[in-house]
């Protein structure tokens, strides 16, 4: 990311959202909003503004493990590197000011709109951690019970316990730590898909380290199906099992607390081994390993470029199989989990694909169309608009002297004209006649 | 699809190529079966 800012003719807008997309392949206009920071470029990031705020909010960064100032930098490698105000948290008592040697606090800063022409545009939306309901496997109901991501942060140098495994009722280590994989997938009340195998990964990789970290820890996993299906997963999943990290197939359906020590009672029956039977179990950590799912703003950004989601609530692509990265909007092309989960190799994978196809569209300067694309025969028209309500491609403009139909948008469907009431609209190569002689021919009596 | 799983369908069946299902109007539909056609599957 540093990297890329410093890039010349790259200009990376954080903290930016889109506002307003108009135009077609090679000459997008988009309205980019970019938000108040509060904070002008002067700041270089020094952080003197943060201990001396007296607002707190919680860390969006560190999964909301530990506070934070209302005015804070996003993350340590944030680009760029400058401090931002949360205005609902803060209390505008201008000590931050006082604090900043520079004079970069201003209060009265307000959001900047900014027009960009674009050739194309490439959608990596990315993903957010499924929250699994208040109560359903005690989660936010007992203390011991986390995501995934919550443990990733814990687990991480950077993150506010400095990689130290610590459970959250009482800041001891936890000896004894259970995960359990599918929460919100592969589960036909909640998510339908499999978020590929990602969250597998992600509880062998943590199970893993927290097994480096802390030989006598007894871990368990939970599991459906472990999904480790890529290069080196299978044997990754050999290792941990050699480790001994225990994989029991079951289905947890309920946790209790041990209301003394917060440690967790869970009932679950090793479905490979029925002999078993029903076995109770205490574990002192317990990590949800939860579905990616669609990021909240996602149906934002739908409306905003007219695309289409698929039933899981990501991006639909042109084609599941033979195109997985244009949509079926040219121009507009699809990277990562933006399209469907995926993990980190199949993301930078996805990337480079929609780059490479962004670049087949940018080095040329003309775009060949098919020449099938609807033509409005304006003098019938009527302007009732029901072709721009119907266009599935947004091709079609309601003009004051008819309906106007943009050839590169359009994509010859011809659903415009099957709905024109007035018939001004033709499909070229596609035309009525031609179909009704192709009836008549099939249909001829000899 | 008939094609991709190499199933034959019985030759009283004839299809005609259209862009997108939402280009069939009703004319033609009546058109066809007016012409004699027995019924229409209309498939995309």
């Amino acid at each position: 990311m540093l990297q890329a800012a410093r890039t010349e003719g790259l200009n990376i807008y954080t903290y930016s959202e889109l506002d307003s997309l108009k135009g077609f392949v090679g000459n997008f206009d988009a309205k980019i909003r970019r938000k108040a920071r509060y904070v002008t470029k002067d700041c270089n990031g020094c952080g003197a503004c943060e201990p001396v705020c007296p607002a707190i909010s919680w860390n969006d960064f560190n999964e909301g493990l530990n506070p934070r100032s209302a005015i804070y930098t996003a993350f340590a490698q944030a680009v760029p590197s400058i401090a931002q105000i949360d205005m609902e948290k803060c209390i505008k008592c201008g000590l931050c000011q006082k604090a900043c040697e520079l004079n970069a606090i201003d209060f009265d800063q307000k959001d900047i709109i900014q027009n960009i022409r674009v050739g194309t545009i490439i959608v990596a939306t990315g993903w957010d951690e499924y929250k699994p309901p208040i109560g359903y496997l005690g989660y936010n109901t007992y203390p011991n019970v986390i995501t995934q991501m919550k443990l990733e942060r814990i687990l991480a140098p950077n993150g506010p316990t400095f990689g130290h495994i610590v459970r959250p009722s009482d800041g001891k280590r936890p000896k004894r730590i259970l995960f359990i994989q599918c929460v919100g997938s592969r589960d036909l009340n909640k998510n339908t898909y499999c978020s590929s195998g990602v969250c597998c990964m992600i509880s062998i990789k943590n199970t893993k380290l927290i097994k480096q970290h802390y030989p006598d820890s007894e871990i368990t996993v939970a599991y459906v199906d472990i999904r480790a299906a890529g290069k080196d997963y299978e044997e990754y999943f050999t290792a941990s099992r050699k480790e001994g990290i225990r994989y029991v197939r079951t289905n947890v359906s309920r946790i209790e607390e041990n209301p003394e020590n917060h440690n967790l009672i869970i009932k679950m029956q090793n479905t490979l081994r029925d002999s078993l039977g029903l076995q109770e179990k205490e574990f002192e950590l317990i990590v949800l390993s939860c579905a990616m799912i669609p990021p909240i703003g996602i149906k934002k950004i739908q409306r905003l470029l007219k695309l289409e989601t698929s039933r899981d609530g990501f991006f639909k692509e042109f084609h599941p199989r033979l195109n997985p990265i244009d949509t079926k909007i040219p121009g507009i092309i699809l990277a990562g989990v933006s399209q469907s989960p995926k993990s980190i190799a199949d993301s930078i994978t996805s990337g480079r694909a929609a780059a490479s196809s962004a670049a087949r569209l940018m080095s040329k300067d003309k775009y060949r169309i098919a020449l099938i694309r609807a033509k409005v025969n304006k003098d019938k028209c009527a302007k009732c608009g029901l072709c721009e309500l119907n266009c599935p491609y947004n091709a079609i403009n309601l003009l004051d002297d008819g309906a106007d139909v943009n050839e590169i948008l359009c994509r010859g469907c011809g659903t415009c004209l099957a709905n024109c009431p007035s018939e001004a609209i033709i499909l070229r190569y596609y035309k009525e006649n031609q179909y009704e002689k192709q009836i008549d021919a099939i249909l001829e009596k000899t | 699809m008939a094609g991709t799983i190499r199933a034959q369908y019985p030759p009283t069946i004839r299809p005609i190529r259209i862009n997108c299902t939402g280009r069939v109007t009703p004319s033609l539909m009546i058109r066809a079966i007016s012409k004699g056609a027995d019924g229409i599957i209309i498939a995309g």
